[in-house]
């Protein structure tokens, strides 16, 4: 098996491109999600991105915000309790980024059937509303008729909804532990991320921890992403901030509403890019950004006792480093 | 008592809630009035969320997502989107949900998508929305999968419209057996319960009637609060305010007091 680690940077310059099709990791918006690689995308300056997020997360919160991306598809596109997501919202309303909206099911099956390599697949959501009827790519048809075009069951005769599959260029998706190789553990629910990771034809694990391919041995059932499927690793603890990592870290009450409260207007997201996303390149810089009391509060998670079991195959920040530098060139 | 309409509405959706059903719970008031039956009369419940977290309770407050942590410390499984949307959800399985809307109409159809001044069954053309709002979520498929389901939503004018801007999530479409000649598995919406009283659909037409309404209000109130002409049957009864023991309940569920400061 080949080390796949490599740093944020290079992932994000190898991995990703302007007017590329990138999942951000089937996150949901108050837990796991490579927040941090959309941060790199934006100092990297990515565009007229195709953003597929299941549902939105302050990953594409700040994406959209930046003015990066032409299109999204989602089931969901807000922040939960933490509200609707102020640069999203900001860019659609402006006819900036055009939304394509499914139920969260949909997506779900849409990935599915990517995974499978099937062209589309049947449904009974997302048909008889305005889901079927409004398509971002007709926007002059309406009730649209080819969004989600309806089909006869061969057997009964019933009408379903059609779906077309998901086939995303890359995904960068958030995993609490993976191995050098990309066999990857999720604590917390794994929404997607599991569909997401075939149905993509790259994938870029970023992880809260490596673990020795050990710690997949004892636990081979719950390796829900496999090396098989995965072209680099990432390493990076709190990528998920503000957000939460179950087992690790809570969300950040407080950064999540000022992110959010950011994103309303072009001036402060420049403000909060200028502060948050293109003054860090170590991991350290990023890390004194959270700020030391903000990482031992978030740290305190009532589900720290979820990572007990693999403790023992956490490996340090030496050895990872020691590892990473061999796939340099 | 002293009580807020949130809190009436979160104890009014929980008494709606059977002891033993299989349950699917959004975040915020839903959680609420999910959590709260669970405590006060249905022990049984079997609550999960739409990211497959199943067999917790909140711990620490209400959480602030559906996968956050506080419900992310004591559950029994883990597992996916694909498995509590698709195989407990939509293949029918699911006794019963509980969403939330920004509009809903008559037949119970909701928009919880975007306002639009020229909404698009208008327009005849897909324009952005004068505000996004945040799309359907898991609710469209709960609304088309579960064996019935329970929409809340704060009763004013601009929200219980005739017809709403976008159809995120189907109630009844245009009523009458327009919902049952789509074949969907689940039932359609069983009651829409407000900041002012239960409405219920009618059997034969689907069009949503007003059943009981709170003693803090009036007939003329909720029809004023309506935008379509809403049918107050002869015998409309008067809700039953919250008693001492459900508001301890749903107090200790809303730990962070999230039902009192929203009035």
């Amino acid at each position: 098996m080949q080390n796949k680690l490599i740093s944020i940077q290079e992932a994000v310059a190898n991995y990703t491109w302007d007017g590329m099709t990138y999942c951000n990791g089937a996150a949901l918006p108050v837990g796991s999600c490579s927040i941090a690689f959309g941060k790199e995308m934006v100092k990297q300056k990515r565009k007229n991105l195709n953003v597929i997020c299941h549902c939105g997360s302050q990953q594409v919160n700040l994406l959209a915000a930046v003015g990066a991306v032409d299109r999204v598809e989602v089931g969901f596109s807000g922040l939960e309790v933490y509200g609707f997501a102020a640069g999203l919202n900001r860019a659609i309303s402006s006819g900036e980024t055009l939304i394509e909206d499914y139920s969260n099911g949909a997506m779900a099956l849409r990935f599915f059937g990517g995974a499978m390599n099937w062209p589309f697949v049947p449904a009974t959501v997302s048909i008889h509303n305005d889901q079927q009827w409004c398509s971002a790519d007709y926007l002059d048809e309406y009730p649209c008729k080819r969004k989600i075009p309806e089909i006869t069951d061969p057997f009964t005769g019933k009408k379903y909804g059609a779906f077309r599959t998901i086939r995303p260029d890359v995904a960068a998706i958030h995993v609490t532990m993976a191995d050098i190789y990309g066999n990857a553990i999720m604590l917390g629910t794994e929404w997607s991320r599991f569909e997401m990771s075939r149905a993509s034809q790259k994938v870029v694990l970023v992880a809260d921890k490596i673990v020795h391919t050990d710690c997949m041995r004892q636990y081979p059932n719950l390796v829900r992403i496999i090396s098989e499927v995965v072209d680099a690793v990432v390493y990076w603890p709190y990528v998920s901030w503000p957000q939460a990592s179950p087992g690790l870290y809570d969300s950040d009450e407080e950064h999540m509403y000022y992110m959010n409260k950011m994103m309303k207007t072009q001036e402060d997201t420049d403000t909060f890019c200028d502060l948050y996303v293109n003054n860090w390149d170590s991991h350290e810089e990023y890390m004194a950004l959270i700020g030391k009391d903000k990482i031992e509060k978030i740290s305190q998670t009532a589900t720290a006792f979820l990572m007990d079991p693999y403790k023992k195959w956490i490996r340090s920040d030496a050895e990872i480093r020691e590892l990473q530098d061999r796939t340099k060139g | 008592m002293d009580y807020t309409k949130q809190e009436f509405m979160a104890v009014i959706t929980g008494r709606e809630i059977k002891d033993g059903e299989l349950i699917i719970l959004g975040v915020g008031l839903s959680m609420l009035a999910g959590y709260f039956a669970k405590l006060n009369h249905a022990p049984n419940l079997r609550p999960f969320t739409e990211g497959g977290v199943y067999g917790s309770t909140p711990v620490g407050g209400l959480p602030w997502g559906i996968e956050c942590n506080r419900i992310s410390s004591n559950a029994t499984s883990f597992t996916n989107a694909i498995d509590a949307l698709g195989f407990l959800v939509l293949s029918g399985r699911a006794d019963n949900g509980v969403i939330g809307a920004a509009q809903v109409d008559k037949y119970g159809n909701v928009n919880t998508t975007g306002l639009w001044d020229d909404p698009p069954w208008k327009a005849g053309r897909y324009n952005p929305p004068r505000i996004r709002l945040n799309g359907s979520g898991g609710a469209s498929d709960i609304a088309v999968g579960c064996k019935r389901y329970l929409i809340m939503v704060s009763h004013e004018k601009r929200r219980f419209m005739e017809r709403v801007d976008y159809v995120s999530s189907v109630g009844f479409l245009t009523g009458g057996d327009s919902r049952e000649k789509c074949g969907f598995p689940g039932g359609g919406p069983a009651a829409i319960i407000s900041t002012l009283g239960i409405l219920r659909p009618d059997p034969e037409t689907k069009e949503f009637y007003l059943e009981a309404y709170y003693p803090s209000t009036t007939i003329d109130e909720v029809k004023a609060s309506t935008s379509w002409d809403l049918k107050i049957p002869q015998d409309v009864k008067i809700v039953p305010e919250p008693t001492e023991e459900e508001l301890k309940n749903l107090r200790t569920v809303d730990t962070t007091g999230s039902l009192r400061k929203s009035g």
